[in-house]
């Protein structure tokens, strides 16, 4: 082969992982150039060794068990719940998001209001219709065997994820915009905000689109996510070159179209359900 | 899985602390090794073991009775190393976390002389600053994929990542990495 190997292709032949791994070797043989790229890439690795771990008795789980014995939270009963807009509010029951003043009293308070909330928006917004008229983005298999009452459910489940998707897909093409229309060089520190913010919510979406056999959906999410991901991970002062460079990923991808129409579409679905 | 394992997580599913505790006290030491790896602090990893069977237990409902407690308490566990991380990031000012030139963030007076670095603590000193500023979802990816051994699939599966995302996470910890240990690669080489 006469191209030489990126510092990507090297990473993965470093960990065993990568196509033609065989041809990658002989190059390493035969080149100086990449040869130097994977000494010095092998070198800096072998620099991070793995950390001793301190060391945990036998008794460490029952100290564990004792520490969060009075703590345990209410279980969770709905898988939907933590996907609607405005869950972030619930990250409070977790020490990790600064919530401190946020106590489980009035955190547990404040879940009960949103769902009996949703619930009536759901009872609002989606009233039964005939059965041969429910939206399919997320078909529920169940359902043959199912109750009237739990089909009712899981219909008004499936309906507010809907609406769920398309506000997310609006969310994002609002930041894609933004991002897009950017001058640059300039800072987009709030634009990489909201984007992180996204990329979460994103990831949880498409394991459900996924889950409920939605590939094209899934795949959406999928691209969106990427390239959140790539502008979370950019410089916040950025440069007029990396602008321009996501610009043209995105447009290559053409992803605030798709984004665009598949909003439009979970919009369209959940009008005509 | 025993039957006696399968019965004690029927029975945790069904709301039995007592058989909770047990998973508890199964599943500890492995939950704080990873943790330890991922966040490289020992409180910080002791406060991730705790979240991470608060969340285990508020989400018990949704666990799949046929998978794998292990592989699930895994993946929940690397998911409250990333939530720590980022809330740790939110909290202080870590403009240098998107930085490629993490050895320039090193005090001049903390630049080692060869002496030192004959040290392996100020060699780990050095990885663990270099690895402080990654980005939370690079570390938690560079963890899995350097320490723990896992594919980019497996990390992509753990991280809830595309697999694209997942490899580049680890593209980028590495990039960051190299650029911050060159220093310290040409004089230890």
């Amino acid at each position: 082969m006469s191209r030489h190997y990126t510092d990507e292709d090297l990473t993965l032949y470093f960990y065993g992982e990568g196509r033609r791994r065989a041809d990658v070797e002989s190059h390493l043989e035969s080149c100086a150039q990449c040869a130097a790229l994977y000494r010095e890439l092998a070198d800096t690795l072998a620099l991070v060794a793995s950390p001793d771990v301190p060391e945990r008795g036998d008794q460490y789980g029952l100290e564990v068990w004792q520490k969060i014995r009075r703590q345990l939270p209410e279980r969770e009963a709905c898988t939907w719940f933590d996907r609607f807009p405005g869950s972030k509010w619930f990250d409070g029951f977790d020490r990790f998001n600064g919530f401190a003043g946020f106590n489980r009293a009035i955190g547990l308070a404040a879940a009960a209001a949103v769902l009996v909330v949703a619930a009536f928006m759901a009872g609002q917004r989606f009233r039964p219709g005939p059965s041969n008229a429910v939206s399919a983005v997320i078909p529920v298999s169940s359902t043959d065997h199912a109750t009237p009452a739990s089909q009712a459910d899981a219909s008004a489940s499936k309906r507010i994820l809907l609406t769920s998707v398309a506000d997310h897909l609006d969310r994002s093409e609002r930041v894609l915009t933004d991002i897009i229309n950017t001058a640059g060089p300039g800072d987009i520190s709030q634009e990489q905000s909201w984007a992180e913010d996204l990329l979460t919510t994103s990831r949880l979406y498409r394991q459900d689109a996924v889950a409920a056999g939605e590939p094209s959906v899934a795949a959406v999410l999928d691209e969106l996510e990427r390239n959140l991901l790539e502008i979370v991970h950019s410089p916040s002062r950025i440069s007029s070159d990396d602008l321009e460079q996501i610009r043209r990923r995105l447009d290559a991808a053409a992803l605030l179209f798709k984004v665009r129409v598949l909003g439009d579409e979970l919009r369209r679905r959940n009008k005509t359900s | 899985m025993t039957a006696e394992g399968a019965g004690v997580l029927t029975r945790a599913r069904q709301g039995d602390e007592d058989a909770f505790r047990v998973l508890v006290e199964q599943h500890s030491r492995r939950v704080f090794r990873l943790a330890y790896r991922m966040t490289g602090n020992e409180q910080d990893a002791e406060d991730v073991v705790q979240e991470s069977f608060l969340r285990a237990y508020r989400q018990l409902g949704r666990f799949e009775s046929r998978a794998n407690f292990g592989t699930w308490m895994y993946r929940i566990t690397a998911n409250c190393c990333v939530d720590l991380m980022r809330a740790r990031q939110a909290r202080h000012d870590q403009s240098r976390g998107e930085s490629l030139d993490g050895a320039e963030q090193l005090p001049a007076v903390d630049r080692p002389g060869p002496e030192r670095l004959a040290e392996s603590a100020e060699i780990d000193r050095q990885v663990q600053h270099a690895l402080g500023a990654l980005s939370p979802l690079e570390r938690a990816a560079f963890t899995l994929r350097h320490y723990e051994g896992r594919s980019i699939d497996e990390i992509s599966a753990t991280l809830g990542l595309g697999t694209s995302a997942a490899k580049h996470s680890v593209f980028r910890a590495v990039k960051k990495l190299r650029a911050a240990l060159a220093p310290l690669r040409r004089q230890t080489s």
